[in-house]
């Protein structure tokens, strides 16, 4: 038998076959939510219930001067989507870690496709999923009084939560795919709230206390926080944006790369 | 392109202290079967995995379809077909889904893909439960199904571990047969299995691996062979064994008896011997009550070269196989 | 050998295997004491400005506020743990073996409790130390950080037995593991993180009548002013109301458990 493989592959552009993996594994990724009842739950539930909580028991904190806005809804709704976002990206590593468990990851790795177009699979499915919880929070808020962003408020925000779905994804497959186990789940939701909560999630950068002032200066998600909550609490503009969109360049980048060299060394 | 499909040579792969592969050659030529035997533990799934790209080897070469492990990783995945040991199957997709998914991942064509899996379904006899979830499938269908996604680009070499492990025997003759007809397509198949019978049914070459190393290699024949020739086992009225053992004696050297009614003697050309047996006694007017050729199985082998018998052995023959011929 | 003395004998028994699991797994253990140890350290730097809040009871920082609030989440974690822990153990078989044996069926629950009451127990102390540690100060002094420990461990065993209700009940330890979000929901909705007069309406409401308010503010008395005998009366009576939950809850489910097999 001649070999059919590789006239077939050199018959169609390799961009064009690899856009049509990450479809098919992006397409894979949706029975998760819509074959198993109930699997969008957990995800939905986890932001709603800190929104609900935080603003119920932090709301006062508007009062202190150094707000400005006196919604806590408002200022908080953009720390829920992103929470929402960083709970997507996590369980979609311990997808990936339950995938390597049962041998699934192996099909893949056995296959032409290049490395980083199955790590794309994953995270690009992650950013479409988190825009589930992301809206029903905002949902949530507005319903209780948050304010309108604008249409440029809530494309930036949309935009933000979608990358930090990207970014917390590739932190979970480089977990997953460094421990081959899903025990480093809680390791892999742990980290991204560590991450977004170290921010000025609870209040503006004036406001924060000790060590915290100081780890959210520097913490490239503050960047992110801030860029995502412009709309809810003024106005949107370049210059509150682009720091953002940097931070989340450069974890992705970074942690884009992590991920990938885990997944080219499961073999050693 | 290269004559030999499988080339291994020095291969070696060791987990921290633990040197689970210990440096083992082999060659598989194309359009070969060749069985991989071994107990559990052995080192089949570890070579397994190193031929496939799955893991990289710690020491030695290897190439398949022409192309070396290592540095040639991803022009070896295009050439191969892989079914594993833990079929690779995620339940929550249908079997024509998981078909469909392997061509994209080939790099085939929607179209071409589509077609395949289609035909792909049909050969396997899954096109019923094509659309049904592969969590509702028996284990039997799932190793089906497996088979039939490693086959959707056509590879030139595919690799089986145990691929009928745990099945029932009728599930297990099914895929003894599509190997076969793969194997008569022209495909080079390397398979692993615990199963005596089924490394003596399938392969054109064996290997014999345990633990790491490989103790003895050839067609199954030649490896019998090796060991010994086979015998005929005799049961006989009383009083006519001294007689048949004298007859007997003039066709091939006695094995030393067992109980005062069995006699036997070793034949050179196994059954083909049997008509001589049978007509000496006859002429001498002894009466034969049952004949048996008994030949040396490839656990004979393995217990020779390993010292011990191969476990899991839950086919029949685990002593040598045996044709009773009613005389 | 008096039905009484052997009863405690299982019990003492099944307390020790309870407490050696607990701190033999180390990864399970941990988010009970790791996670609110973060979170406290969050909320202390994100909402620390608080205490500039009119209204908001004079503390010395906001972390010796939030420190009753953090032995609350530990503790309600702690009795969430040895609900799936009992739940592991129905699913495995081995409440069969005790249900089979001459002793009272509450062994098994008081048993399990005492493991949870250790976890209780080392939250406390593990609190206190923090707290300690980034400079709050225990107003009661020693008598008021014993009340406070004292608390703590009781709650935790009040609380460890409506997890070991849940448990019995459904057998099964996903479930008892899904029941987490309400955790925080509870704790949310009570005085745990904030001063209540201070919370946003209706949590505040809900708060204000949420019994684990009352357990907050006996275990955060003694250490931002001083042991209060009305809070600590509250608290003991919130408490009370819990275990006695607790009790009607875990026979319920025990019957059913022996009826189900």
């Amino acid at each position: 038998m001649e070999a059919a493989a590789i006239p077939a592959q050199q018959a169609i552009p390799a961009w064009r076959t690899n856009l049509a993996t990450i479809g098919a594994l992006m397409a894979r990724a949706k029975n998760e939510l819509l074959r198993v009842p109930g699997a969008a739950i957990p995800g939905v539930l986890a932001p709603t219930i800190f929104f609900l909580g935080l603003n119920g028991v932090f709301g006062a904190l508007t009062q202190l001067k150094g707000f400005t806005t006196g919604s806590y809804e408002s200022f908080i709704v953009p720390i829920s989507m992103l929470q929402g976002a960083g709970f997507t990206g996590a369980a979609a590593g311990v997808n990936l870690a339950r995938d390597i468990e049962q041998g699934w990851l192996d099909r893949l790795l056995v296959s032409p496709a290049p490395r980083w177009v199955l790590l794309a699979g994953t995270v690009l499915a992650a950013s479409a999923r988190s825009l589930i919880p992301a809206t029903f929070v905002l949902t949530i808020a507005l319903l209780l009084g948050a304010g309108w962003p604008g249409i440029d408020g809530l494309l930036v925000t949309y935009f933000m939560v979608a990358a930090m779905a990207a970014v917390a994804a590739c932190w979970g497959s480089m977990l997953a795919l460094h421990f081959k186990s899903q025990s480093a789940a809680p390791l892999m939701q742990a980290g991204m709230m560590a991450l977004i909560l170290t921010t000025t999630a609870y209040a503006p950068l004036a406001l924060l206390q000790g060590w915290l002032a100081d780890v959210a200066r520097v913490n490239p998600v503050t960047q992110v926080v801030e860029a995502a909550r412009q709309g809810f609490v003024g106005e949107v503009t370049w210059a509150e944006t682009w720091p953002g969109l940097l931070a989340l360049a450069g974890l992705l980048a970074a942690l884009g790369a992590l991920a990938l060299r885990e997944m080219r060394r499961t073999g050693e | 392109m290269a004559s030999t499909a499988i080339a291994v040579a020095g291969l070696e792969r060791s987990f921290d202290e633990v040197l689970a592969v210990q440096g083992i050659d082999l060659e598989v030529g194309e359009g070969e079967i060749y069985g991989f035997l071994g107990p559990n533990g052995a080192g089949k799934t570890t070579t397994v995995r190193m031929l496939t790209t799955l893991l990289l080897p710690t020491g030695g070469r290897a190439t398949v379809a022409g192309h070396d492990v290592v540095s040639e990783a991803r022009r070896v995945r295009a050439s191969i077909g892989v079914a594993l040991q833990e079929a690779a199957l995620d339940p929550l997709m249908t079997g024509r889904e998981l078909i469909r998914l392997q061509a994209t991942l080939q790099g085939l064509p929607g179209g071409e893909g589509k077609r395949r899996a289609d035909d792909l379904l049909e050969r396997v006899d899954l096109v019923a439960a094509a659309d049904r979830r592969v969590g509702t499938y028996s284990g039997g269908m799932q190793r089906r199904l497996d088979l039939a996604a490693a086959l959707v680009h056509e590879p030139r070499v595919l690799f089986l571990d145990e691929p009928t492990t745990g099945l029932d025997p009728v599930s297990r003759k099914t895929i003894w047969e599509e190997v076969r007809t793969l194997n008569d397509e022209g495909t080079t198949v390397f398979l692993t299995t615990q199963y005596l019978e089924e490394a003596d049914q399938l392969a054109d070459n064996v290997g014999i691996i345990d633990s790491g190393r490989i103790v003895a290699e050839g067609t199954p024949a030649s490896l019998k062979a090796e060991i010994g020739h086979p015998h005929i086992r005799l049961q006989l009225a009383e009083g006519s064994i001294a007689e048949a053992e004298e007859i007997c004696a003039r066709i091939g050297p006695l094995l030393p008896p067992v109980d005062g009614r069995t006699v036997m003697v070793e034949v050179e050309h196994g059954a083909g011997d049997i008509p001589r047996v049978v007509r000496a006694l006859d002429d001498a007017g002894i009466e034969v009550g049952s004949l048996e050729l008994v030949r040396p199985s490839l656990d004979d082998v393995f217990v020779a070269k390993t010292g011990y018998h191969l476990e899991h052995e839950t086919e029949g023959s685990s002593e040598g196989e045996e044709e009773a011929v009613k005389a | 050998m008096s039905g009484l003395a052997t009863n405690l004998r299982v019990v003492g028994a099944l307390g020790m295997r309870s407490i050696r699991q607990t701190f033999r797994r180390p990864q399970l253990m941990a988010p009970i004491v790791v996670f609110p140890t973060i979170l406290l350290a969050i909320q202390t730097g994100g909402a620390g400005s608080a205490i500039n809040l009119p209204g908001f009871p004079p503390v010395q920082s906001f972390l010796q506020f939030m420190l009753a609030g953090a032995m609350m989440q530990s503790l309600m974690l702690a009795g969430n743990s040895g609900g799936i822990a009992l739940a592991v153990d129905i699913e495995m078989g081995f409440t069969d073996r005790l249900f089979a044996a001459p002793i009272s069926r509450y062994t098994i629950v008081l048993g399990r409790l005492a493991g949870t009451a250790a976890l209780g127990l080392f939250a406390a102390l593990w609190f206190l130390a923090i707290g300690l540690l980034f400079g709050a100060h225990i107003e009661g002094g020693v008598p008021g950080a014993l009340l406070a420990i004292a608390l703590v461990t009781v709650t935790a065993m009040a609380v460890g037995g409506i997890g070991a209700a849940i448990a019995l009940r459904t057998g099964s330890a996903s479930v008892v593991q899904g029941l987490f979000p309400l955790v925080l929901v509870v704790l949310f909705l009570s005085s745990a993180f904030f001063p209540v007069g201070l919370m946003i309406q209706p949590a505040q409401t809900i708060a204000e009548y949420n019994p684990f308010s009352f357990i907050v503010e006996g275990v955060r008395e003694p250490i931002i002013s001083g042991i209060d005998a009305g809070d600590t009366a509250e608290a003991l009576l919130a408490i009370a109301g819990i275990v006695v939950l607790g009790l009607v809850l875990s026979a319920r489910a025990l019957r059913h458990r022996l009826r189900v097999g």
